[in-house]
């Protein structure tokens, strides 16, 4: 078991937030809220936006008849408005033993990344629930609205361990129960699942949620440094593999490294699932201001 | 497949180093555990280099294969391998190196002939198995031995090194005989009776290793006795076959004008090719003149047995002529020839000439008018003795006739007086004989004719024999050698005999005799026929120009010099051609013997008689002039086939066994490190 190093409490400085303030999560996809929020929404609501008229029928409610309409038409029109709803963003922050791992760690990288988004969520009156997962759901913080909910969001991330193994697909299983709701989910992990990623991303995908997949690896993982005859273990489940590294074994791992995301990359977007992947030596600012506003995760 | 010297280092290094490296691998490896997110991709990436690789099992175990290669090299390195291993040879050789004239042809690679018989002779020495033993025998018209019988290859090589060429002919029958006495098993008395010692020279079974190009003169009339010829082995050395050569030269001043110098020379192309060369006079180093040659190849008959016993092509032998000299000194004629040949030491040649005088005539006769007029009038320095002053002169070592061992006078005419008191010289009897062995006289023959006579002889020239005739002659007998020019019907009239450096013109008949009352009568009306004196001058002519070819001191290559003296010389400085001097005593005598004459040129003495200041060795020989190797060599009775090519020998591939093992060895480091480095 361990622990989130101490010199990564900090995981949004004032000045990144300030830079964060102005930006908003956007959903491909528009959602009908649980409350009133700042998103327009598909029902028609009372919000001061019109959206169109129609015909008076008995039991509507007479407030919304247009009576200016009716004083050149004689006839009752009701006028409709657009509703205005709240956004679910959910967050699964992978944090089985692997994500510990790397300089900087893959969880510190992922936790920096979630804490971003769900400041952006929270600032834009979203619905932001954090799960951490390793083997199932472990943690959650759930329902988060506004700003006020921000320090307990990071105390929430920065004290969640990483222990046990990935199983993505239970955890995904039971995210899929509990979270009936339409939102943005996005999964943060290294994605290296000796079960397979893919059924985990088909619960999530039966349940038409704007998914994101951000894939992230340190620098160990992309450029192993490893050199002679080895015995690799496993850190999730002690497993070991003999291996002489050579430079034909590093060419060849680097090569099945490209087609394992190059596999989780065709998957995805085969599913209309966005997927992203950084490397944790790339600053986690960069990836938030600029590559998620190219890849339409916030606007 | 090479064979190894020594198999056992073989077994013994790969039982010491290969079942520990095996062993070494079968050490279960100690690996270092090192800590990673996932195994996940790193298995598969194992997997896939298996299943990829169709060698994974070479693969596994590259480096120890490689490994295995190293110590198995290493171990064949040990075994001391051969390649092209022959035959082993007999525990003892004697080889038979060539070094005659012939030898110095330069072959491809710009190495003479002598240059490759010793490599391939020093080849031999290297190849010989442990234990066995060698000499060495150098041979051109003599035999030395080289280098005695030695175990010791590298001082055997060196020994062979040190063979030098000569420009001597070729004579083997020495050369054999030195072989034969070193190999024959002569027993010597022990310290016991019935122990006795067989000496460390023996050795009965040698293998005689004969290295020449085959120009060999003696060959046929050799009689081996104790060597097997048939296990004598012949290695022929060179290919080239293009040499011009001079054969002969003679200088010979002109009758009538004896300041004019008449030179001769003989060229013979023996090679297959025309041509077109330069032959260059010159006397005293300086150029007189030049004439263009063009010689036609030379081309062996089929089934012809040797070029020198063939005559030779028409057009590829000439003989030049430079005539009109005018010299009238003593001084060195040297005719050079400038073409680009096989072999350069038969392309010059040197003659020594005296300065020009009168022929001296002496005729020793108890009176004789008609003989005496008639020498009168010749061009010669005449003066009459009577022949007991003569043998007198001859007893007493008188110098008015005695020129140390040889008569002061170029031609001495005897008539009707038969001694055995001659000097070195130039005889012309009358009516007489010498008294030397093979010549005698009966009693006188009458009434013969002149059976036949040879009139292409130069004494004979211009002379119409069948107008002559004489009225008796005595009876005749000369030696097979001597040369009959006229035969009577039952004894040669007149003959011409050499006997060492002196020769003689016997004439049978007398030109006066006495009648049956005792009055001399005249035996022949051939004097009184101009042709008389045509007959006179060609016999002095004959007699005194072959003194004047042949007086100059010359010598083919090798053999020894007598060389005169001048009486107070206590030792005379002979410079040899490649300018090097050797001093001889002279011991009181008033000559000396050099044989230091392997090398064609001009020697010098000093101090000198006059007249003797020089005396040139020259070839002339045409068995060595004659430079096509030849691949059948006749040995007595028996034909050795000579072995031209390469041989295979004994080469040590030990060398090439442990480069193989440096590289892979290399290799090995190559793959260890694309394994571990990154």
């Amino acid at each position: 078991m361990s622990t989130v190093p101490s010199d990564t409490a900090a995981l949004l400085t004032p000045d990144f937030i300030a830079k964060i303030e102005q930006l908003q999560l956007v959903s491909r996809k528009i959602f009908m809220g649980r409350m009133r929020g700042e998103r327009r929404s598909k029902k028609r609501g009372e919000s001061v936006e019109f959206a169109d008229y129609r015909n008076y029928v008995i039991g509507d409610d007479l407030r919304h008849v247009d009576w200016n309409v009716y004083a050149r038409l004689e006839k009752l029109f009701l006028k409709l408005f657009l509703e205005e709803e709240d956004l679910h963003v959910s967050i699964l922050v992978d944090t089985s033993k692997s994500m510990d791992w790397g300089r900087p760690s893959k969880t510190l990288y992922a936790r920096r990344v979630a804490a971003a988004i769900s400041y952006i969520g929270l600032a834009n009156l979203d619905r932001v629930s954090v799960y951490a997962y390793s083997d199932g759901l472990q943690y959650e913080m759930a329902g988060l609205r506004s700003r006020r909910s921000l320090p307990k969001l990071l105390a929430f991330l920065s004290q969640t361990e990483c222990d046990g193994a990935s199983d993505l697909s239970k955890a995904c299983k039971q995210f899929a129960i509990r979270h009936p709701q339409a939102g943005i989910v996005i999964l943060l992990g290294d994605f290296f699942e000796k079960g397979g990623y893919e059924q985990g991303l088909k619960f999530l995908l039966g349940r038409r949620y704007d998914l994101y997949c951000i894939q992230m690896l340190s620098p160990e993982e992309i450029d192993p440094p490893l050199v002679g005859d080895l015995q690799l273990k496993d850190v999730e489940d002690g497993d070991l593999a003999d291996v002489t590294v050579s430079r034909a074994l590093l060419n060849r791992y680097k090569a099945n490294l490209q087609a394992y995301c190059g596999g989780l990359k065709e998957f995805c977007t085969r599913r209309g699932i966005n997927y992203l992947f950084t490397g944790t030596d790339v600053p986690f600012e960069q990836i938030v201001l600029s590559y998620f506003r190219r890849r339409g995760l916030v606007a | 497949m090479p064979d190894f010297l020594n198999p056992a280092a073989i077994g013994i290094a790969a039982a010491a180093t290969i079942p520990p490296l095996v062993a070494l691998y079968f050490l279960k490896l100690k690996r270092r555990v090192h800590v990673v997110p996932s195994t996940f991709l790193w298995k598969r990436t194992v997997e896939d280099l298996q299943v990829n690789s169709p060698f994974q099992r070479l693969r596994k175990s590259l480096l120890l294969l490689l490994q295995l290669l190293v110590l198995t090299a290493g171990a064949l390195a040990l075994g001391v391998p051969m390649c092209e291993q022959v035959e082993q040879r007999e525990q003892t050789l004697i080889l038979l190196v060539d070094q005659s004239a012939s030898m110095n042809v330069i072959e491809e690679g710009n190495k003479t002939r002598l240059d490759l018989a010793k490599a391939r002779a020093k080849q031999a020495v290297a190849d010989m198995p442990a234990g066995s033993r060698a000499m060495v025998i150098a041979f051109c018209d003599r035999a030395a031995v080289a280098a005695s019988f030695d175990t010791d290859k590298r001082a055997l090589s060196s020994r062979i090194d040190a063979i030098e060429a000569t420009q001597s002919t070729t004579s083997l029958g020495e050369a054999l005989s030195l072989a034969e006495a070193y190999s024959q098993n002569v027993i010597i008395g022990g310290t016991e009776e019935g122990k006795d010692v067989a000496p460390t020279s023996a050795a009965p079974d040698a293998t005689v290793l004969l290295y020449t190009d085959g120009r060999i003169t003696d060959g046929d009339r050799l009689a081996v006795e104790r060597l097997k010829v048939e296990a004598m082995e012949v290695v022929a050395v060179g290919a080239r076959a293009d040499n011009v050569g001079i054969l002969s030269m003679d200088t010979k001043r002109h009758y009538e004008r004896p300041d004019v110098l008449q030179v001769f020379a003989s060229l013979r192309n023996f090679g297959p090719e025309p041509v077109r060369l330069d032959a260059s006079l010159y006397i005293n180093d300086a150029f007189v003149d030049n004439q263009v040659v063009e010689l036609e190849g030379f081309v062996l008959p089929e089934g012809a047995p040797d070029a020198v016993l063939t005559p030779p092509t028409p057009g590829s032998a000439k003989s030049i002529a430079f005539d009109e000299v005018n010299f009238n000194t003593a001084g060195v004629v040297e005719i050079r020839l400038r073409v680009d040949d096989a072999l350069t030491a038969d392309n010059r040649a040197w003659c020594v000439v005296e300065p020009p005088r009168n022929v001296r005539v002496l005729l020793v006769t108890p009176g004789n008018f008609l003989l005496e007029e008639a020498l009168g009038c010749l061009p010669v320095q005449l003066e009459v003795m009577r022949p007991s002053a003569f043998e007198a002169a001859v007893d007493a070592g008188d110098a008015k006739v005695m020129d140390g061992e040889r008569c002061r006078y170029d031609v001495v005419v005897m008539d009707a007086f038969s001694t055995a008191k001659l000097p070195q010289g130039n005889y012309f009897f009358w009516g007489g004989a010498p008294k030397i062995d093979g010549v005698t006289t009966g009693a006188p023959i009458r009434d013969q004719r002149f059976f036949d006579w040879d009139d292409t002889h130069p004494v004979l020239r211009h002379v119409p024999v069948a107008a002559v005739d004489a009225f008796e002659w005595l009876d005749l007998k000369v030696p097979v050698d001597a040369t009959p020019l006229i035969k009577g019907q039952s004894s040669p009239v007149l003959a011409h005999l050499t006997r060492g450096a002196s020769q003689y013109l016997i004439c049978a008949f007398s030109l006066i005799v006495q009648d049956d009352a005792g009055n001399p009568m005249l035996n022949t009306f051939w004097v009184t026929k101009p042709h008389f004196i045509v007959f006179l001058q060609n016999a002095v002519q004959f007699l005194s120009s072959s003194l004047m070819s042949k007086g100059v001191l010359g010598a083919p290559p090798g053999q020894p010099v007598t060389i005169p003296v001048p009486p107070k010389a206590a030792e005379v400085a002979i410079s040899r051609p490649d300018g090097q001097t050797d001093r001889v005593p002279s011991a009181g005598f008033n000559t000396v013997h050099y044989a230091r004459t392997r090398a064609t040129g001009l020697y010098r003495v000093d101090p000198a008689l006059p007249g003797h200041e020089h005396f040139a060795v020259n070839l002339f020989d045409p068995v060595e002039s004659h430079v096509a190797p030849r691949t059948k060599i006749a040995i007595g009775a028996e034909t050795v086939q000579a072995t031209t090519t390469e041989q295979p020998t004994n080469r040590p591939a030990w060398p090439y066994v442990l480069l193989a093992m440096l590289l892979v060895l290399s290799l090995e480091w190559v793959v260890y490190n694309r394994r571990v480095f990154v």
